[in-house]
């Protein structure tokens, strides 16, 4: 108990933002450590041969978790404990506790990571995570949800701002959505049997990201860019119209995984013209946020937190064209089951989650260290390196994806399109390089931020 | 037999959507909408609107060249699969 206050201490003011700051920076360079592995394997699948511990199998579901927890959410929620208690008028209710739960956070962490690298894995997409840390991640979004719901519960403003009802929305829905998507209630298997279980695990497999990502992505964008530029919002009302529909709209999609499946038809319909129906809340969010930015490009380059959760909500329309495009019969006979879904995920995940995290991370840290940031130009040399390695990641997959589906579609055999696709991902590879090196500059940048700034104070 | 948890559990997030939904217009978080354009803004120090430079116009021109072939791949593909349909 003494050295948690000594670390809160030690953090000074904003120590539980500055704790999820680190955390997001160390396992954002991990993660795609991970991804680079996985990504030699599927070049040449003798590469690093007999290292069971980071064998493709094990190394991609350690990727895809770190990406997830380690590096996009614990971003997020950082900018989210920042700017909650402003937005409110208020203090976060306990900065002591905000540390316990990244400390708690990052033990976790390790513990999934050592987990599935010994091969103890639930095999479920995106639900991997052996039942002890299942009920960790809950555990943890449990006390998320007490440090956000009891700083609202003391808010000196009565209006909540359309980013409080993201970033409460976020935490609560996902806390329920793991424990149900991880059948926690059966701890051998974490899973129901047959279709029963492919249709909760797309529920939750979809909505990990939609809600969980997207919201508290939002929040971010909703906060920092009408800061940034100094602008009010287009329309609170819009936004809040935007925050509804997409609570009622996100939460059937998950179906749309399944569309080639014997699931009930009409639960495909729902999943397909929800999918369709996702236009509207993203419309109304980049409407209402570009609107809100328009002829104040200046300001957002001069803030590099702004250019990157700029370029997020640009990346989030793509995401959002494309998904709901995917969910179509037609399209999808091509698109679905090969590496164009994986570009898909990078795009959604990483192009428009990730950049918005890494923007609000960039945003606040002067803020939170009342310092201005280590390096503007390693900052920008990391958004250019990240901006051209997932554009030509999202491109080569999609390419990718197109050859495997027509092949698949005239009744090609896989071995023999392997060779045909061998190219693609070795330019996947490169493009890994550019975001791989992005991350560990942008790790450097922002310990030197946080513990070995020479720059003056502000404020 | 799940599909009937299923639906009871999509019910009950119906019901407490609606509940908090409820408890936003009770509390009036519709109302006052032109000054929680505001609430990011408030005690933000005031300063002057910087100047899009050369450079940052270039920035913009390649994020806008990369949307547009983005845009166009995605409509290639669409229109495509709808070919293919046989």
């Amino acid at each position: 108990m003494a050295s948690i206050v000594n670390i809160t201490e030690k953090l000074g003011s904003q120590a539980a933002a500055k704790a999820f700051t680190l955390t997001s920076a160390v396992w954002f360079a991990f993660a795609t450590s991970f991804g680079m592995i996985a990504a030699g394997y599927l070049i040449a699948p003798d590469f690093m041969a007999n290292i069971e511990f980071i064998q493709f199998g094990r190394s991609r579901p350690i990727h895809v978790n770190l990406v997830l927890f380690g590096f996009v959410t614990p971003g997020l929620l950082a900018a989210a404990l920042y700017y909650a208690p402003r937005l409110l008028r208020t203090h976060l209710y306990s900065q002591r506790l905000g540390v316990v739960t990244a400390i708690l956070w990052n033990l976790t962490l390790v513990i999934g990571v050592i987990s599935l690298g010994m091969g103890y894995s639930q095999g479920r997409e995106y639900a991997e995570l052996p039942w002890a840390v299942d009920l960790m991640i809950a555990g943890l979004f449990g006390l998320v949800i007490f440090n956000l719901f009891m700083t609202v519960h003391r808010r000196q403003e009565p209006i909540l701002y359309v980013s409080i009802w993201y970033a409460c929305a976020a935490v609560v829905l996902t806390a329920v959505g793991y424990c149900l998507g991880n059948v926690i209630w059966k701890p051998d298997s974490g899973a129901l049997l047959g279709i029963p279980d492919a249709i909760l695990l797309w529920f939750y497999g979809h909505n990990i990201f939609g809600l969980l990502l997207t919201p508290l992505a939002l929040g971010v964008a909703y906060y920092v860019l009408p800061l940034a530029t100094r602008s009010p919002l287009y329309s609170h009302t819009l936004s809040l119209i935007g925050f509804w529909s997409l609570i009622v709209v996100y939460t059937h999609v998950g179906t749309h995984h399944l569309l080639q499946v014997p699931v009930p038809t009409w639960l495909k319909a729902i999943s397909i013209v929800d999918s369709v129906g996702m236009v509207i809340p993203v419309m109304v969010f980049l409407i209402n946020i570009w609107f809100t930015v328009k002829g104040k490009l200046g300001d957002i380059h001069a803030d590099i937190g702004a250019k990157f959760v700029f370029t997020g909500t640009i990346m989030y329309f793509f995401a959002n064209i494309q998904g709901s495009f995917m969910a179509l019969p037609q399209v999808q006979r091509v698109t679905h089951f090969n590496n164009w879904v994986v570009g898909h995920a990078h795009l959604g995940v990483f192009a428009f989650a990730g950049i918005t995290a890494l923007g609000g991370l960039y945003f606040i840290l002067p803020k939170i260290t009342k310092k201005p940031l280590y390096s503007r130009y390693l900052a920008d040399l990391q958004y250019w390196l990240i901006l051209i390695g997932v554009s030509v990641m999202i491109i080569d997959l999609t390419i990718v994806g197109l050859l495997q589906g027509n092949a698949w579609l005239n009744g090609e055999t896989v071995y023999r399109v392997l060779p045909e696709i061998h190219l693609y991902y070795v330019i996947r590879a490169s493009a890994g390089l550019f975001i791989l090196s992005g991350a560990y500059l942008g790790l450097y940048n922002i310990v030197r931020t946080l513990f070995f700034n020479p720059g003056a104070a502000t404020e | 037999m799940y599909y009937p948890y299923f639906i009871s559990y999509m019910l009950a997030g119906l019901v407490i959507a609606l509940l908090v939904f409820a408890w936003a217009m009770k509390n009036d978080q519709f109302r006052d909408q032109q000054r929680a354009r505001f609430l990011p803004l408030f005690d933000a120090p005031q300063r002057k609107s910087a100047r899009a430079s050369r450079v940052s116009r270039i920035e913009v021109y390649t994020l806008f060249g990369l949307a547009c072939v983005g845009l166009c791949s995605s409509f290639a593909v669409v229109i495509f699969a709808l070919l293919r349909v046989e």
